[in-house]
C-alpha cells in the first residue's frame, strides 16, 4: 500500500517535470541517429562534393545487424548518460532538501522507499528505451534489411538488463552521497572503469557485464543465444540484487547516523 | 529519383516532429519555471534556437529544483 503511494508520487513528479515527454523523445533520437546518418552518408558526401573527378569511393555494405548494433553503441554512451542524469537526484536530492526525512518520519520502511524509487526510474527508462528501439528497428527494417521479430525481442530483453544495472548503480550511490552531482559523477566513473576493465580482460572475463553488447551482436549474427550471453545476464542480475540490498544497508546506516 | 525523395522525407519527418515537440514542451516548462540556473531569457533563446540539444539541456540543467 505504502509502496504504491510512493511509487505513484514518483510517477506524478516525473509527469510534472516533463520527464515522461522528453526522456522517450531523447531515447528515440539516440537510437535512430547513427543508423540514419550512416544510411545518408553517401548522399551527404555526394551533395557536399569536394571529391575529385572520377574518384570512386566504395561504401562498405552495412548489414541490418550492424545497423541495429549502432543503436546499442549510442545507447551505451548517451543513453547511459541520460539514465544517470535523471536518476542521480532521486534519493540524494530528497535527502538534501529534507523531503526524505518528511517521508521516513512516517511508518515507511527503508526498503519500501528505496525500491519504489528504483522501480519508478526503471519504468521510465525502460519504457523510453523500448520506444526508442522500436523506432530504430522500424528504420533498420526499411533502410537496411530485415531483423526478425524474435531476434529483436531477445535483443530488447538482454540489453534492457544493462540499463537496469545502470539504474541500480546510480540508486546505490544515491544512498551513499547526498549531492546529486557527486552521485552522477561517481556513477559515470564506475561505468567507465568497468568498461576499461572489460577492454583489458575481455578474453578472460567473458561474463563481465560490459561484454553484454558483444554477446548480443554474436547472437544476432549466429541466431543462437550463447552460454556466455546467459552467463553475463546472470552476473548482471546477481549484481543488481547485491547492489539493492547494499543500498538498503548503507541508507539505513546513513539515516541512523544523520 | 522521385521515389527516393519520398523515402527521404519519410525518414526525416520524425526528426522534425521530435524537434518541434521538444521545443514546445521546453517552452511550456520554461513558462512554468520560476527560477532557472542563470538568466531566464537566456534559456528562452537556448530552447528556441538550440535545435534539439537546447530543450534537452534546459530539462537537465536549466531548472532549479527545490
Amino acid at each position: 500500500m505504502q509502496w504504491r503511494t510512493i511509487f505513484a508520487k514518483e510517477m506524478s513528479e516525473d509527469w510534472r517535470n516533463f520527464k515522461w515527454v522528453w526522456v522517450p523523445l531523447v531515447f528515440i533520437l539516440i537510437a535512430i541517429m547513427d543508423p540514419i546518418t550512416t544510411y545518408f552518408l553517401p548522399k551527404i558526401l555526394d551533395s557536399v562534393g569536394g571529391m575529385p573527378d572520377g574518384a570512386v569511393f566504395e561504401m562498405p555494405e552495412v548489414s541490418p545487424v550492424d545497423a541495429i548494433m549502432m543503436s546499442l553503441t549510442e545507447l551505451s554512451m548517451f543513453g547511459v548518460l541520460v539514465t544517470v542524469v535523471i536518476s542521480m537526484g532521486v534519493i540524494s536530492g530528497e535527502r538534501k532538501s529534507g523531503v526524505a526525512e518528511l517521508v521516513l518520519v512516517k511508518p515507511v520502511g527503508y526498503f519500501t522507499y528505496i525500491s519504489s524509487k528504483w522501480a519508478g526510474k526503471l519504468l521510465l527508462v525502460l519504457t523510453s528505451y523500448i520506444i526508442g528501439m522500436l523506432v530504430s528497428w522500424y528504420y533498420v527494417n526499411i533502410l537496411f534489411g530485415e531483423i526478425t521479430f524474435s531476434d529483436f525481442m531477445s535483443l530488447l530483453f538482454f540489453y534492457g538488463l544493462w540499463l537496469v544495472l545502470v539504474i541500480t548503480i546510480t540508486i546505490f550511490y544515491n544512498t551513499l552521497f547526498k549531492v546529486p552531482g557527486v552521485v552522477g559523477a561517481v556513477s559515470i566513473g564506475t561505468i567507465i572503469v568497468m568498461s576499461i576493465l572489460n577492454q583489458i580482460f575481455s578474453h578472460k572475463l567473458t561474463w563481465f557485464p560490459n561484454s553484454l553488447s558483444s554477446h548480443i551482436g554474436e547472437m544476432l549474427t549466429t541466431g543462437e543465444i550463447s552460454g556466455d550471453l546467459w552467463g553475463t545476464s546472470v552476473v548482471i542480475i546477481i549484481l543488481v540484487i547485491v547492489l539493492l540490498v547494499s543500498s538498503l544497508f548503507t541508507f539505513r546506516g546513513k539515516e541512523m547516523a544523520g | 529519383m522521385e521515389e527516393l525523395k519520398e523515402l527521404d522525407l519519410a525518414v526525416i519527418a520524425p526528426f522534425i516532429i521530435i524537434q518541434l515537440v521538444l521545443m514546445i514542451v521546453g517552452l511550456i516548462a520554461w513558462f512554468k519555471t520560476d527560477e532557472t540556473n542563470g538568466p531566464k531569457w537566456m534559456w528562452l533563446l537556448i530552447i528556441v534556437f538550440g535545435s534539439m540539444l537546447g530543450p534537452i539541456l534546459f530539462f537537465i540543467v536549466g531548472r532549479r529544483q527545490n
